[in-house]
């Protein structure tokens, strides 16, 4: 129980810590790809606090709601990995925290913010499928929806799950917004639809926002380590090289619309995590 | 107050507002935008979004029309902000002063917080007085603190 | 003891008779509304009093058919064939051959059966247990409260149509007699007992769909009734092979487990028939059509069809008869045929912008994963079944009835005109908005039978994928729509609602109710559901345990495999809804921004639904929702999926002919 505590603490402490400063060294290594200097790796936290400094300006009062419950259940979700809580209620979970943002988008009349929640509902579309079937993966290969039974397993799940764990990095790019899959809302420098999903959040809510963002990464990261668990060093190292390709994706890939998005993921991220699977049924 | 400022020296987020320019400043502006400068060094990032931003690099002179657009971006920018008038049209309508529908630079309808002369100024000169209005930040986010503390003064003895 | 459940049984099931035959008897308003009330609670009575018996038992009640009136099965036989010869005459009176068709298909087999066949009638004649006091606990405490919205519902409706003579005795007749029909049919352990009550609610549903007697009430109430009927033929043919076969037509003999080598010959077609008969009720596809057309009549009917009665019908039989065929080739095919529909309806719901036709359209959804749940068969699956039966009667029952509401208060049922609804409604959208969140997100009970479906159907790849499909469509047609009817601007000035007392009690009741099921699921799954899938003498590995405020699967070793702390969950979200508005009322009308319209804002209006256009003239701008119509348009694939979903059905049968 007390070991359950500390971890968790740990956990929402440190994610967000560690998930900004990917962020700036991912802004580091962009600005290095485009032959620039590019920001301090601290920069996201110099964005955060400066946003949490702005005077609080809102168009109505119910927006900075959607922003909290955005947050608390990434952190929800979060906990759920760390305490290696049941893998299939944290997809459900993390998908509730983007609706609540979705939602947040929706609430005011900006058309901008509507087009970019619309987008971004698609973008649900899209990659629940394969979120849901990377679950199911892993139940055919360990047994238990259980993450600690992950853990537990003697073997890594990349052995047995390779097409698997290939569509969930295609699923990656998408959940963190990145190119070519970045138009409900962007990144720093980029601009679609004004700033889509984000238009009508301001200082403290796009602080918040953004700290729900280095929550997700952790999540999605954390998700990539549990394919290598053993040991889990390689797992980290892993997901680190995962995200490093991210950013190479992100700088060299063309913005594509929605509709494309969600053909290319239903066939290729569906399609190659289905092949997968069957193959598990088929092996003795 | 030393974090806070720090961060909002370094994270300065700029948009950019068109106000009847000839485009010659606004060439320039992106110019100090692109790779070649690369501002982001600074941690300026250019966001489009007056909710977002915290500086407004605004060129051009004034005209009724764009009076009404200039001052909406204006106010829906949340303090503490900063307004940077680029070029000879921004400090006084420039070339175009004497016409008649121009009413001069911007700082007719808008505080104006620093100026970049110039026609059009360099990309050096534009990145250069930026980083120097950051200094008024201090001042601006104290300015906001007392105003808060009035209004919310001002309410409680309404109340 | 055994008097006082007869009288209880004859309460649930005559009561609701009576107080109908009462309701259009006397034609005074004021009488009708004391006698839906008193009948309202009396059911609400029965059910509690059910429920403390049957725990106090040993699992089941029984009543065995030598205690119950003489000569009553000669009463439903005649009955019976009067309630088919009056479908008949509405056929011919309608001019509809195919409705005397099939009516005449069931009439012949029916009275040979009947009368000339000899038959045994099983000695239980009524059986309740934990499976029939859910439905019971469902029908009994939904139905009358939407009896109760009805009330203050139809005054509003008549009002708008202008009629000479009011209708509403018949209605009211007609709906809790609806009721009685659905306790009996749950409630019954003989399967031509429960022939006659399905037909019953047949001929129930036909009579409300029809109700406001225009030309499209008449075209989609006949087009209900033919394709009920339709089930009904099959229902007797079943009747009459299982007869045949087993000798009996007690459904707790049927329903069991076949012994190695008894799922051959013609038993297995039958079932299969009864299946069928259950898709047909619980309008799956190809059959939906009927249950869409059904919005037609006024909302409290779609609100009962969808929720507790009629359609809830059709998932029970085939929950009831699923230890028949679960591990066989019919299940698998039942579970596919329902994650088909799953699928399906969730898909053409995207496309979906009238509220209604959502609401259905989930409706079939989710009856689909129930049947799909009841065909993969095993602990956890036929625990979401029920689970699902309960949430979803619940919450549906609601949202229709919000709609319905809302409906009646901006003149439209188009989801694109709930934008600012929150302002002329406040209170009605708040209810209907979390009616939908507890469609879609956790901590809410139909997340978790699709969440428990999910985790199920692990042995069946082909259904997974569908569920896994269905449910991000799922996702996408209802966060669509709350976030259109939460659109508010900054310190809206809120209208104060003008709805009647009934209309304000059904919907506080059917709240409560949804938080109710939610925060209690743990125990009302150790209570009423465990110890009928302990019933059903399932051998699985995996089992399903409600505790600690949860449920969580264990395999062999008693070690969890999966879970979910609802309880955990429930509390951080009410802390967070209950917390942060008030925190947030403190926010300053100074704060106040308009959205961001490219500084092209119209200075008086704080909502931004205007850009200053050309000429300084406001140009309106229309956000609407992306409705996919390109891929999930109604027409385009309606006539496949019904080709695809009747390709399986055939299959399903020719299976299990070989
Ligand atoms: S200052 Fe010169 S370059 Fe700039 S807008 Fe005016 S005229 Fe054009």
């Amino acid at each position: 129980m007390i070991d359950n505590l500390i971890i968790s603490l740990i956990a929402i402490v440190g994610a967000p810590i560690i998930g900004g400063l990917l962020f700036g060294i991912d802004r580091r290594i962009t600005a290095r790809l485009q032959n620039r200097f590019g920001p301090p790796i601290l920069q996201p936290f110099y964005d955060f606090f400066k946003l949490l400094g702005k005077e609080s300006i809102a168009v109505n009062q119910i927006q900075m709601m959607y922003v909290l419950s955005h947050l608390f259940f990434a952190i929800a979700a979060l906990l759920m990995l760390v305490l290696r809580q049941d893998l299939l209620m944290l997809m459900f979970i993390f998908a509730f925290s983007t609706i609540s943002l979705i939602i947040g988008a929706m609430s005011v009349r900006s058309p901008y913010s509507k087009i970019g929640a619309q987008r971004e509902i698609m973008q649900m579309l899209a990659y629940e499928p394969v979120l849901l079937l990377m679950v199911f993966g892993v139940y055919k290969v360990t047994g238990s929806f259980m993450i600690q039974s992950i853990l537990d397993y003697p073997m890594p799940l990349i052995y047995s799950l390779p097409l698997v764990f290939f569509a969930f990095l295609y699923v990656l790019t998408i959940k963190l917004r990145k190119s070519p899959f970045d138009f409900s809302t962007s990144h720093h420098g980029h601009q679609e639809l004004i700033k889509g999903l984000t238009t009508e959040f301001s200082g403290t809510q796009l602080a918040l926002i953004e700290l729900t963002h280095w929550y997700d990464l952790m999540i999605l990261l954390g998700l990539i380590a549990l394919f290598f668990a053993q040991p889990l060093w390689v797992g980290i190292l892993i997901a680190l090289g995962a995200y490093f390709l991210e950013m190479v994706i992100d700088n060299i890939c063309a913005r594509v619309t929605w509709p494309w998005m969600i053909k290319a993921t239903w066939l290729i991220g569906v399609g190659t995590a289905l092949v997968n699977i069957i193959g598990l049924y088929l092996r003795p | 107050m030393g974090l806070m400022n720090t961060s909002r020296m370094k994270s300065p987020w700029i948009i950019h507002v068109n106000c009847t320019a000839c485009n010659g400043c606004d060439i320039e502006v992106v110019a100090a935008l692109t790779p070649m400068f690369d501002v982001e060094r600074f941690g300026i990032v250019n966001v489009g979004n007056p909710k977002h931003a915290d500086v407004m690099v605004v060129t051009g002179c004034v005209n009724p029309k764009t009076a009404r657009v200039l001052k909406n971006i204006y106010d829906q920018m949340p303090e503490p902000k900063l307004v940077l008038a680029i070029g000879a049209c921004g400090g006084t309508g420039g070339i175009f002063a004497e016409c008649y529908n121009v009413l001069g630079g911007p700082d007719k309808v808008i505080p104006v917080d620093a100026y970049v002369p110039g026609c059009p100024p360099r990309p050096e000169a534009i990145i250069d007085g930026a980083v120097a209005a950051l200094g008024l930040f201090e001042a601006k986010a104290k300015a906001m603190k007392e105003k808060a503390k009035k209004a919310a003064e001002k309410a409680k003895a309404e109340a | 003891m055994e008097g006082y459940v007869l009288a209880l049984l004859a309460l649930a099931t005559l009561l609701p008779a009576f107080c109908a035959a009462i309701c259009y008897v006397i034609k005074n308003r004021a009488v009708r509304n004391f006698v839906v009330v008193v009948n309202t609670l009396v059911l609400f009575f029965i059910t509690w009093e059910f429920v403390r018996l049957l725990m106090g038992s040993n699992g089941s009640i029984r009543i065995n058919e030598g205690s119950l009136p003489a000569h009553l099965g000669e009463v439903i036989k005649y009955l019976d064939v009067l309630l088919l010869g009056f479908i008949g005459y509405q056929g011919l009176k309608l001019k509809k051959p195919l409705i005397v068709a099939l009516t005449l298909a069931q009439l012949v087999p029916v009275i040979f059966f009947e009368f000339f066949m000899g038959v045994h009638e099983p000695t239980a004649a009524f059986v309740i247990d934990y499976l029939s006091v859910v439905l019971i606990l469902l029908i009994s405490l939904v139905g009358p409260i939407i009896a109760i919205f009805a009330i203050g519902y139809m005054e509003e409706h008549e009002h708008h149509l202008h009629l000479a003579k009011t209708k509403q005795p018949a209605f009211f007749m007609v709906i809790i007699g609806f009721l009685g029909a659905m306790n009996a049919l749950v409630m019954t352990n003989n399967l031509s007992w429960m022939y006659f009550f399905w037909e019953v609610t047949t001929l129930c549903s036909f009579l409300l769909i029809k109700h406001d007697e225009n030309e499209i009430s008449i075209t989609n109430a006949v087009r209900a009734l033919w394709m009920n009927l339709t089930g009904g033929v099959a229902f007797i043919a079943a009747i009459i092979i299982i007869y045949q076969v087993k000798g009996t037509l007690s459904v707790e003999d049927i329903a069991v487990a076949p012994v190695a080598g008894a799922f051959t010959g013609l038993f297995p077609i039958a079932l299969g028939l009864l299946c069928i008969a259950g898709f047909t009720k619980s309008a799956q596809f190809p059959f939906q059509s009927w249950l869409l057309g059904a919005m037609v009549a006024p909302t409290p009917v779609s609100a009962l069809l969808h929720s507790s009665t009629m359609v809830k019908a059709g998932v029970y039989l085939v929950v009831r008869i699923a230890p028949a065929f679960i591990g066989t080739i019919l299940g698998d095919m039942v579970a596919i045929a329902g994650a088909f529909t799953f699928m399906a309806a969730s898909a053409v719901a995207i496309s979906q912008s009238n509220a209604k036709r959502v609401l259905a359209y989930s409706t079939i959804a989710n009856l689909g994963l129930i049947i799909c749940c009841a065909g993969i068969g095993n602990y956890v699956a036929l625990a979401a079944a029920i689970l699902l039966i309960v949430f979803h009667g619940v919450s549906k029952g609601l949202l229709f009835l919000c709609v319905g509401t809302i409906e009646q208060g901006i003149g439209s049922r188009n989801i694109e005109d709930m934008q600012g609804v929150m302002k002329i409604m406040p209170v009605t959208t708040i209810i209907m908005v979390i009616g939908m969140i507890s469609m879609l997100l956790p901590p809410f009970g139909v997340l978790i039978t699709k969440w428990l479906a999910i985790e199920a159907a692990v042995s069946m790849p082909l259904v997974l994928l569908l569920i896994v499909l269905g449910s991000a469509c799922t996702v996408v047609f209802w966060s669509k729509w709350i976030g259109t009817v939460l659109t508010m601007s900054y310190k809206p000035k809120y209208a104060i609602e003008n709805i009647p007392t009934s209309i304000k009690a059904a919907l506080g009741i059917l709240i409560l109710a949804v938080f109710v099921v939610c925060v209690g699921i743990a125990p009302m799954y150790n209570a009423l559901i465990d110890p009928q899938l302990k019933a059903f003498h399932l051998t699985d590995k995996i089992q399903l345990i409600g505790s600690q405020g949860g449920l969580w699967l264990t395999g062999g070793s008693n070690v969890a495999i999966g879970g979910f702390a609802v309880l955990a969950v429930f509390t951080i979200i009410l802390a967070l809804f209950i917390a942060i508005p008030y925190y947030l009322h403190k926010g300053k009308s100074a704060d106040l921004r308009a959205p961001y319209l490219c500084g092209e804002n119209i200075d008086s209006d704080l909502r931004g639904a205007e850009f200053m256009g050309p000429g300084e003239k406001p140009a309106g701008t229309l956000v609407r929702n992306y409705y996919l119509t390109g891929a999930f348009g109604e027409e385009k694939l309606t006539h496949v999926l019904n080709l695809i979903a009747g390709a399986i059905i055939m299959l399903m049968l020719g299976m299990v002919i070989r």
